[in-house]
């Protein structure tokens, strides 16, 4: 589809203070009087960009953004499904995710016959491969996601610990390379209730996505080509095993099963953590000493490998969708643009988050090394590393929350000992092939 | 027709009217979904009639009946410590006579604090690593912390000991009322006659008290999935489903697995459940209420 209304489309170099990023193809128009209604996913980490972008669009476009929802994407994941049970979908653009998009059917437009393939060609090709569902391209990635291992660098110096760690274990105290090490140095630091090696995620999908990276890491998988379950084997129990092991050992707080994506990051902050699997995200914040008291000494390495020589890397990306209802079509997409342009993707890099344009990784890396600051320039180079060869989705699926809420209270249970990893896994196992029967897989 | 438009009828139907649209529509569309395999995420599933099976696969639902059970042993236990504390409360506060409103606004307090703040205010203070709780302990030479919230039975008295904080005041605040509209002469009477305040309290305020410890007991039993809120910020029903509850169940199967089917026939069982509760109390109100016109 052609759009009528797009004034400007042209290549421009765009600068970011005495950087600059390749060149891009902006999508201005004119959008006087037009005002898009927006549900936007909220939470200090992501609200700047809008504080930023909004007023852009608006003044070189003359539309309006009216924003009618902000809220954590859990809550807006809620309404949306309640809008579409509704058919109240009186909203243009709303935030997105990899793993939420195939729930919401056909609610958003394929994007493939409304953005130029020149603008397209500004993003990551795999990532907007994950972005498309049923071949439909349903939304603009924002930023990207996948996890690393944060380490407190003090403690692999420390000459004690090293000859201590080699006496117990046989081997150098490093920064693992393994998961197999991770535990065994996690069990070496731990000194409960003042010091715990590692924490993990505990509950909801976080837990099933952290158990699901690991189980692709052993050189196993969730399901099969016909999304039969298949992850209660070798490969799943050893991964449930790792977890267990970790709390039986108490190297993990006791209430980690609680624990959600806020608890661990203020966790690993408050200096009593020894090493943490986290997003990019919250590398600024851990190096802020106004926030961290582990701030000057981090380390940071690509997540560890399974037993099956894969790194984990579940990733997933952030992103805005452009409802089938929409009015004004052409001023949403230049939103779209917008909210995920060179321009946006920078200010949300400088503050740790994983761009989806190469151009992108390119500028701020530049600006990083410029700037001397060493600690953000690992980040990116270790978050860019692990993004091109590590990363992988969860299945692309409409059932992947529901099958993720089958499958955290069974690996509770396993982890408290309320069951072995096999009965757990074989539970969780016939509760998934149920979805997968209803949903009309096999 | 004539004199169906002059009869009581027309001045029934606005309420009639509302009544429908507003409880009645609702209820027989919930019911109806509750047939069928309704997807929030695929509208077009409310149309598709699959008779009893939502209803047959909770029958065989041992997940659903383990919190069904787990739902009506923390109502029992819940409501009747709330009664207990509410009534302690409410005669203590009956019996001083200087800043009494004072003590009674403060009272009133924890019912103003939404749930979610409530959830939030004791996961804090529960939380085994820096919650109040365990540093509290921690002084008192428990150094091992305690897993509050990890536990499944300390889960659940956490769970129970933010509820009853929140609501006993409601108890309080209906029994005091109560307790000011007994009649003082039959006390007199009695404690003239030589009873103790044992014996006044047992035969002579308790009975005055019943119909509104009824009146409070199906109140707080209609209200009380109030504590939705607090047992998701507290626990989310878990780890491992430990603190499940219909409420939390329900809502995860609506609105995060999406399947408002099923949800609603989770939903129309546990129904009863309330049913039941409330026919119980108004049974024992009635009760109380004639004895009390006997004496």
């Amino acid at each position: 589809m052609m759009l009528r209304l797009f004034l400007s489309l042209i290549l421009a170099v765009s600068f970011f203070g005495s950087f600059s990023a390749k060149a891009e193809t902006e999508l201005w128009g004119d959008f006087s009087g037009v005002t898009l209604r927006v549900k936007l996913i909220g939470g200090g980490q992501y609200e700047g960009l809008y504080n930023e972008v909004i007023p852009w669009w608006e003044e070189n476009t003359g539309g309006k953004i009216e924003i009618v929802t902000q809220k954590n994407h859990f809550e807006l994941d809620k309404e949306i499904k309640k809008d579409i049970a509704s058919g109240n979908l009186d909203f243009c653009v709303a935030s997105n995710h990899t793993s939420f998009a195939s729930q919401y059917g056909n609610i958003y437009t394929d994007l493939n016959s409304i953005m130029p393939a020149s603008v397209l060609a500004d993003y990551t090709p795999l990532i907007l491969e994950h972005s498309t569902v049923d071949g439909r391209l349903v939304q603009m990635p924002r930023h990207s996601d996948v996890s690393n291992l944060y380490y407190q660098k003090s403690l692999y110096e420390d000459a004690d610990n090293k000859a201590n760690f080699k006496a117990k274990y046989g081997y150098d105290l490093t920064p693992p390379e393994t998961w197999d090490q991770v535990k065994d140095q996690a069990i070496f630091f731990s000194n409960p209730p003042d010091f715990y090696g590692t924490q993990y995620v505990g509950k909801e999908e976080a837990i099933a996505g952290r158990f699901y990276e690991l189980v692709i890491a052993n050189g196993g998988a969730l399901f099969d080509e016909d999304y039969r379950p298949i992850f209660n084997s070798p490969a799943g129990v050893e991964a449930l095993q790792w977890f267990i092991d970790l709390y039986n050992a108490k190297a993990v707080p006791d209430g980690v099963l609680n624990y959600l994506w806020d608890d661990t990051g203020l966790g690993f902050a408050s200096g009593t953590i020894a090493m943490n699997l986290d997003w990019a995200g919250w590398a600024g914040f851990f190096n802020d000493p106004e926030n961290s008291k582990v701030a000057g000494d981090i380390g940071l390495v690509r997540a560890p490998m399974g037993s099956g020589g894969l790194r984990t890397g579940w990733s997933g990306s952030h992103s805005f969708s452009m409802t089938e209802s929409c009015p004004d079509k052409e001023a949403a997409a230049s939103f779209l643009w917008a909210l995920t342009s060179n321009k946006a993707q920078m200010i949300e890099a400088r503050g740790g988050l994983s761009p989806t344009r190469p151009a992108i990784w390119d500028a701020i890396i530049a600006e990083k090394k410029a700037e001397g600051d060493d600690f953000m320039l690992m980040v990116f180079e270790t978050f860019k590393m692990s993004l091109a060869e590590d990363a992988f989705t969860p299945p692309l699926i409409p059932e992947w929350i529901e099958f993720t809420n089958v499958l955290y209270p069974e690996l509770q249970a396993a982890i408290l000992g309320d069951k072995s990893p096999e009965d757990a896994l074989a539970t969780a196992s016939k509760k998934a092939t149920e979805i997968m029967e209803d949903a009309g897989y096999f | 027709m004539r004199k169906f438009l002059n009869g009581p009828w027309v001045l029934l139907m606005p309420t009639l009217i509302i009544l429908t649209c507003v409880v009645l529509l609702p209820l027989l569309l919930s019911l109806w979904t509750s047939f069928t395999p309704f997807k929030l995420t695929k509208p077009d599933t409310l149309y598709r009639f699959v008779g009893f099976r939502n209803y047959e696969r909770l029958i065989g639902d041992i997940d659903f009946w383990i919190a069904f059970g787990r739902t009506v042993l923390f109502l029992a236990i819940a409501l009747n410590l709330e009664l207990v504390f509410g009534l302690g409360i409410a005669l203590l506060i009956n019996k001083i006579t200087y800043g009494q409103r004072t003590l009674r606004t403060l009272m009133m307090f924890p019912m103003m604090f939404s749930p979610i703040l409530v959830g939030f205010q004791w996961k804090y203070i529960f939380n085994d690593n820096i919650g109040l709780m365990n540093n509290f302990l921690r002084e008192f030479g428990v150094i091992q912390p305690i897993p509050w919230l990890v536990d499944g039975i300390l889960a659940n008295v956490s769970i129970m000991a933010a509820e009853i904080w929140s609501s006993t005041s409601v108890f309080a605040i209906l029994l005091l009322a109560g307790l000011l509209g007994i009649p003082k002469d039959p006390i007199e009477a009695a404690k003239v006659d030589g009873c103790n305040s044992w014996q006044v309290f047992k035969n002579i305020t308790l009975p005055f008290l019943m119909p509104f410890v009824f009146i409070a007991m199906t109140i707080r039993s209609l209200d009380v999935a109030r504590a939705y809120d607090i047992v998701q910020m507290m626990t989310g029903g878990g780890p491992a489903k430990r603190t499940e509850l219909l409420w939390t169940l329900i809502s995860r199967t609506g609105y995060v697995d999406a399947k408002m089917g099923m949800a609603n026939a989770m939903s129309y069982i546990s129904i009863f459940l309330s049913i039941a509760f409330t026919f119980f109390f108004f049974y024992k109100l009635v009760e109380a209420r004639q004895r009390l016109s006997y004496e």
